[in-house]
């Protein structure tokens, strides 16, 4: 053909189609080729009260998808860790003093105020990848390995997971393993378990690295029961065996009579911990079961997305998440999304916030809140919008509350009454921002 | 029309769904029987056999005809409906067997759209020539079903008859079909890439199964009616997006018919295009 014609084309064309279809052009044509990327971006804010842990997350997420259902993902997480968490040593109406744990220097804690570690401060990267694909017509593979690192943790990991589709599509079954090596190097070293807290410039008591290793294994269900509702079972089963003490965590011993806890007789010219603490014990090894239940309804538009987890281990903690969502739209580009849920947890066998100083030492003992008896409710709220080239944005806010007790049995002497256990109450924000190319 | 042909609907009534299904079916099998150049009795074949004699058409056939005249001369002779005959010396199964020159010289002088007379609504083929709509009957097909099927439902829809694709969106829909182009090397399952259509056409024209290889050279199984030879060096699928399917499925073969050149015609077309070499 000759160039001179070329520009003409179009609009013959348009033109002679018009005479042989008879009408008009109908609406115009709206064609694009699906994004190979797809990025996903997101900025969190996890703030807890009074001045405890606050951490900056950005993550991004990226998705390449392959002709054929194969999909690579890779993702990268930085968190900003700043903030102080409980230590686990009891409160009472005196000051006390700590040992940091680099053993270098010394702080106190004001008197009825839960003991904090303030030095906890921490940057965190996360890597991520995975690669799925469709084996056979029916069956689906995905491999990911995963890579974490702080200044004293580094975590690696492999999971692997098998699916397959049957009853014409509306049933799945999956099978996943995944293995996660962690390797901590404390600050100061890893403590020996119940030993005593020692003056400053004693290490004594240190070893230098730990690690554990955890083996999950998960069995899912997915059914899909009509056009509106999907219902998914999973059960896991998860073993961590290794060093799985938090090397900063302590126990306070404490005096049988009053609850307060027992002082320590100072070294002459050394500095140190005020009153008797050990360093907490746990067992080397854990093992959980749980069962997961999710369905989503799709109901005119609106879908709500309800799920239920119940997970019970060989520390004795029973756990109950019911966790509610409904997507609701908003026009045609925009969405809110209410979040409700709630947490419940029995604690572990070997939790106490302190020691009774006049019996034998228990084989095993920790003070760390988040082994003892809590409810939690987090609630929030998320707003979606889709801009003209398809990209959305959303942002997120929640609040979480926590309130634990301790049981009656587990006070020792006169500790009753006493605001032992620290509650927890924290904001979540998030912004994300999610796009192709 | 030679191909698996479908339609694609969300609809919760079952009853709309089928007369949806029925009404598409039908207008593609009017059009099949009326058009197809394998059936004996219909408008194709007695233009086809009237030995010389100039037979009067219905307006719908006059209108093909006269698109057909559109597109001759839009392809500068390229594209033509008497070509059909030249198909009798190919044989375009993945083999290597080609024409002698001497048959395709006793070929040629039947070919060519200009030996036609055609004046609406009489043509007048010289003895031993013939016509086909096979390059354009499929995407009128669609088209006119579509517009059928526009009249009959408000819902999403999407007809396919063999690649040949066109999707209705009702107003307030921002939601897309996703269409899968064909990988060259694939087994009929595999997508090259994936197109999201929202509304409007696309058409698919190549030659990933019918082909000859001679000599080192492939060749596809559109023929240049000027030489009696598959054009050469062009892209193997071209997928064109467009308003109407028709429009979408001209600019494919035309592009396929401009060979190596494809891409640069497309280029200058202004419209959405993808090519497999």
């Amino acid at each position: 053909m000759s160039s001179n014609n070329k520009k003409q084309i179009t609009v013959s064309l348009a033109t002679a189609t018009c005479a042989l279809l008879g009408s008009a052009s109908p609406a115009t044509v709206d064609a694009q080729e699906q994004n190979d990327w797809d990025f996903n971006t997101a900025l969190l804010y996890y703030g807890e009260s009074d001045g405890r842990v606050e951490d900056l997350s950005l993550n991004f997420l990226a998705q390449r998808n392959f002709v054929d259902d194969r999909i690579l993902t890779l993702g990268l997480a930085v968190d900003s860790l700043t903030g102080a968490t409980p230590i686990g040593a009891v409160p009472f109406d005196g000051p006390q003093t700590f040992t940091s744990p680099s053993g270098r220097q010394v702080r106190t804690t004001p008197a009825n105020e839960i003991p904090l570690d303030s030095s906890f401060l921490d940057t965190r990267y996360a890597f991520n990848a995975s690669w799925q694909q469709p084996f056979g017509r029916l069956n689906t593979i995905s491999t990911g390995v995963s890579f974490s690192s702080e200044y004293d943790y580094t975590h690696i990991g492999a999971n692997v997971k098998l699916s397959r589709d049957f009853n014409n599509r509306n049933s799945t079954v999956s099978l996943a393993l995944a293995w996660s090596g962690d390797d901590m190097d404390p600050v100061g070293g890893a403590p020996t378990p119940l030993t005593a807290m020692l003056d400053v410039g004693d290490l004594s008591n240190r070893t230098g690295n730990v690690d554990k290793d955890i083996v999950d294994i998960v069995a899912g269900f997915t059914q899909v029961l009509s056009r509106n509702l999907l219902l998914q079972i999973n059960y896991s089963y998860s073993d961590a065996s290794g060093y799985l003490n938090d090397p900063y965590k302590i126990v306070s011993l404490v005096d049988p009579v009053s609850g307060d806890p027992l002082p320590r007789v100072q070294t002459p010219g050394a500095n140190g911990p005020s009153h008797q603490y050990l360093f907490e014990s746990r067992p080397d090894s854990r093992t959980k079961h749980s069962l997961y239940a999710q369905t989503k309804y799709y109901m005119g538009g609106k879908v709500l997305d309800a799920s239920y987890r119940y997970m019970t281990d060989d520390w004795d903690i029973d756990s109950h998440t019911l966790d509610l969502r409904l997507r609701w739209p908003l026009g045609d580009r925009s969405y809110i999304e209410p979040h409700v849920r709630y947490y419940t947890q029995t604690h572990a066998d070997f939790y106490r916030p302190g020691i009774d100083g006049s019996l034998a030492l228990p084989a095993y003992a920790s003070a760390d809140y988040r082994l003892g008896e809590f409810d939690a409710i987090t609630v929030g709220l998320k707003y979606g919008w889709e801009t003209e080239s398809g990209n959305e944005w959303s942002a997120r806010i929640e609040m979480y509350m926590s309130d634990g007790s301790v049981p009656g049995n587990l006070l020792v002497g006169d500790q009753a009454g006493r605001n032992i256990y620290p509650d927890l109450d924290a904001v979540i924000a998030q912004v994300s921002y999610r796009f192709g190319l | 029309m030679g191909s698996p042909c479908e339609v694609l609907t969300r609809l919760n009534d079952a009853g709309a769904a089928r007369s949806l299904v029925d009404s598409v079916a039908g207008e593609a099998w009017r059009i099949e029987d009326k058009f197809s150049r394998y059936l004996g009795g219909n408008v194709v074949d007695r233009i086809n056999r009237s030995d010389g004699r100039p037979v009067e058409v219905d307006d719908e056939t006059a209108n093909l005809l006269d698109f057909a005249a559109s597109l001759y001369g839009l392809s500068d002779g390229l594209f033509d409906i008497t070509s059909g005959l030249l198909r009798k010396a190919w044989t375009f199964d993945g083999g290597d067997r080609v024409p002698t020159d001497d048959l395709i010289a006793s070929i040629l002088p039947h070919v060519g759209w200009p030996k036609v007379s055609w004046e609406r609504p009489t043509i007048t083929l010289q003895k031993d020539m013939q016509i086909d709509f096979g390059g354009i009957g499929k995407e009128y097909a669609v088209d006119r079903a579509a517009g059928l099927a526009a009249a009959r439902t408000a819902a999403p829809t999407l007809l396919n008859f063999g690649g040949d694709i066109f999707a209705l969106r009702p107003a307030g829909e921002t939601r897309t079909w996703q269409v899968g182009i064909e990988a060259l090397e694939g087994q009929g399952r595999q997508a090259d890439r994936v197109i999201r259509l929202g509304q409007g056409a696309l058409a698919t024209s190549g030659d990933a199964r019918r082909f000859v290889l001679h000599e080192g050279v492939r060749y596809g199984h559109i023929l240049d009616p000027t030489t009696g030879w598959p054009i050469r060096g062009a892209p193997r699928s071209i997928t064109v997006a467009a308003d109407t399917c028709t429009q979408a499925g001209m600019l494919a073969t035309l592009a396929i018919l401009s060979g190596a050149d494809a891409e640069k015609f497309l280029e200058a077309q202004g419209v959405r295009f993808w090519c497999q070499r």
